[in-house]
């Protein structure tokens, strides 16, 4: 920390929820020295043109960050742990020309 | 994998588009550049409050009133946002603030200007706004993405203020004569610093801003996008714009316009410009007068623990 | 509710627009914070502030309109220096913050024991404006009373800067409840369902302990405030008034 920083200024970082019921996302930051002010702040910067259904308020140093590649995006196929990993559309197309069938129809619409 | 090779990766990732976050390890150029861009732009949000200020307590109606003061908060929130986006590239806001007031660091040529009637201040929400969101829209893709995600929100809470600055000018297009000609007046003074505001082209095979997609698009490219939007509004009101050589070249694709003067903005932008100093000074003034509160709730400067 | 006969509705007028400069004098000088404040995070909470009680003016002002037959505007920048009716606490400049923020605690204390009563309001209008403005004054309070409370507790030179403060502005600050010459009226129609002199001896009860418990003492006495509370002005009070009616008065008939 360089001799230009005040001692009591922190950085708390804003989630925000746009619509009731929506994920909490990360809007920004603001400095304040304490939880007090900066959920103020936090209102006056994410929420003072009514923008937002709700607020979290986190000191900086409460956020614990994950970016290393190999924990997040290992080499091996992992396409068996995702809906896109199945490719179906050829199996399916062999399956109804053997049944002699039309594509399936949801009843009753 | 050595310094220069991991450089050589850095730069081929965000030359093609990839992002950077605050905790990534950079090149000290790549650093460097983004700080001294965003500074800038910081900077220039704040100085920017002074011209609009003293119109705040002059504005004629209640919903006027309102509009600008809210107006000018946004400018502060926006030094904020960036301010914070720049601390956490390594240096301290007050730290930038200092420099900013010592005349280290430089703000936008178009807040040196003196704002002399309430016609000004429509001129300026709808057209200086304007020309800076055309900047900054562009800025919404930056390959420092701390930057980008606070352009997207800086030009969405721009928008209001630009229809705030159109609807004081049309408001006053259509009122009485001396209304109307303290449009064109306004108009008259503000477009030089207008066409100098997005800067003189520059080379793409240098600018390293735009080689390392900090920014993207050149400066030249901005103010023509800038033209094409804006100045068929300013005709459509019946003004004029003061350059005869002003036209869009259709066979060219682009419009000409008299070379604006560099030497001007160079002189502006180093602190030359009608009302720098002055509104330095004013700034100096207001920070010495309230760091005993700083002092008091967040501590004194150099009391930081290590 | 019935119409008002002419001397309950100019009673009725006098107090709203006793509010509504109270609300519009304090929204212009807090609204000069704007670009400067202190710490840029307080800039943008100060100027929300400002503009909410610049917002609760125009609405009493559009209710006072309403009433009278004229126009929101007109009322607020047409009238000259002398017609305005602001408690002689927003007489005074904006000067240093520990000044701004003594005002404001002041200030936001009593508007919300003036407020808690009129929400009672026999005059249905205003009641329910009450109401809606009461839910943005919580805002205001918890801003204000953190601040009083930082600045006491800061040290040596934030604490004696707020105890001057609140020293100077004292005297004037009772002026909120100084008296209205329609408040007999007020209070037979009960429009004002209790005296000006009931909410200040509330707004003491409340204010008092909270300086005492910081170490911020205020005279014992509780004088009352003088009959011209809302009515003598200064030349500070004159400047203002020349900067914001300075381009509204440019001219009179244009629309802005």
């Amino acid at each position: 920390m360089s001799d230009a920083t005040p001692a009591k200024d922190r950085v708390w970082e804003v989630f925000r929820q746009e619509a009731e019921g929506d994920p909490m996302v990360h809007g920004g930051s603001v400095k304040a020295p304490d939880e007090e002010l900066a959920t103020h702040y936090a209102r006056e910067f994410y929420g003072r043109r009514q923008e937002s259904e709700r607020l979290w308020i986190v000191p900086r140093e409460a956020i614990t960050e994950l970016d290393d590649p190999d924990l997040l995006k290992p080499p091996f196929d992992r396409s068996f742990k995702r809906p896109g990993g199945f490719l179906i559309k050829h199996k399916l197309e062999a399956a109804r020309e053997r049944a002699g069938t039309a594509p399936a129809e949801e009843a009753g619409e | 994998m050595d310094e220069a090779a991991r450089a050589e990766a850095f730069y081929a990732h965000v030359s093609g588009g990839g992002k950077v976050e605050p905790d990534d390890w950079m090149p000290d150029d790549y650093r460097a550049a983004v700080l001294k861009f965003v500074e800038m732009h910081a900077n220039s949000e704040l100085m920017g409050v002074l011209p609009e200020r003293e119109w705040i307590l002059r504005a004629p109606t209640l919903r006027r009133k309102l509009a600008l003061t809210s107006k000018v908060q946004d400018e502060v929130g926006h030094a904020q946002l960036l301010y914070r986006v720049a601390e956490d590239l390594g240096k301290p806001r007050e730290q930038m603030l200092a420099d900013l007031l010592a005349g280290k660091t430089k703000f936008h040529n178009v807040f040196h200007y003196p704002t002399r009637s309430w016609a000004d201040v429509g001129i300026i929400a709808w057209l200086v706004d304007a020309a800076a969101i055309v900047s900054q829209q562009a800025l919404r893709d930056s390959s420092y993405a701390p930057y980008a995600r606070t352009m997207k929100k800086i030009c969405w809470e721009e928008s209001v203020h630009i229809m705030h600055g159109r609807d004081v000018v049309l408001t006053l297009m259509n009122g009485t004569d001396a209304q109307r000609a303290s449009v064109q007046e306004a108009l008259d003074r503000w477009w030089g610093p207008l066409m100098q505001m997005h800067g003189p082209p520059t080379d793409p095979a240098t600018d390293r801003d735009l080689i390392w997609k900090i920014k993207a698009k050149g400066n030249e490219q901005l103010r023509q996008e800038f033209l094409s939007i804006y100045v068929p509004r300013i005709w459509e009101l019946g003004l004029t714009v003061p350059d005869p050589l002003l036209a869009y070249d259709e066979a060219a694709g682009q419009w000409v316009y008299t070379e604006p003067d560099w030497a001007e903005l160079r002189s502006v932008v180093t602190g030359h410009g009608p009302k720098s100093q002055e509104r330095l000074e004013f700034r100096r003034e207001a920070r010495d007068a309230t760091q005993w509160v700083r002092d008091a709730i967040i501590g004194p400067v150099g009391t930081a623990a290590a | 509710m019935t119409e008002l006969d002419a001397q309950t509705q100019e009673a009725l007028a006098e107090l709203l627009l006793s509010m509504a400069d109270d609300e519009f004098v304090l929204g212009f000088w807090d609204s000069e914070w704007t670009g400067i404040a202190p710490i840029l995070e307080e800039d943008v909470a100060m100027s929300s502030v400002s503009q909410d009680e610049i917002g609760h003016a125009k609405a009493l002002y559009e209710l006072l309109a309403g009433l009278t037959g004229d126009d929101a505007d007109r009322i607020a920048f047409g009238r000259p220096a002398d017609g305005y009716r602001h408690a002689a606490l927003m007489n005074h400049a904006r000067t240093d913050w520990a000044s701004s923020i003594a005002r404001r605690f002041l200030y936001e204390n009593a508007d919300a024991i003036r407020l808690e009563s009129l929400a009672n309001s026999s005059y249905q209008p205003l009641a329910d404006l009450v109401v809606k403005m009461r839910r943005e004054e919580t805002y205001h309070l918890l801003h204000f009373d953190l601040w009083l409370r930082r600045l006491a507790e800061g040290g040596e030179e934030s604490h004696s800067r707020l105890a001057a403060a609140i020293d100077e502005l004292w005297a004037d600050a009772q002026a909120v409840f100084a008296p209205l010459a329609g408040e007999a009226r007020l209070m037979a129609a009960r429009i004002l369902p209790e005296t000006l002199e009931t909410l200040r001896a509330r707004w003491l009860e409340r204010v008092r302990p909270r300086l005492e418990a910081l170490g911020l003492p205020v005279p014992a006495a509780a004088t009352p405030p003088d009959a011209d509370g809302r009515i003598r002005h200064t030349e500070e009070f004159a400047w203002l008034h020349g900067e914001f009616t300075m381009v509204a008065r440019s001219d009179e008939a244009a629309t802005w």
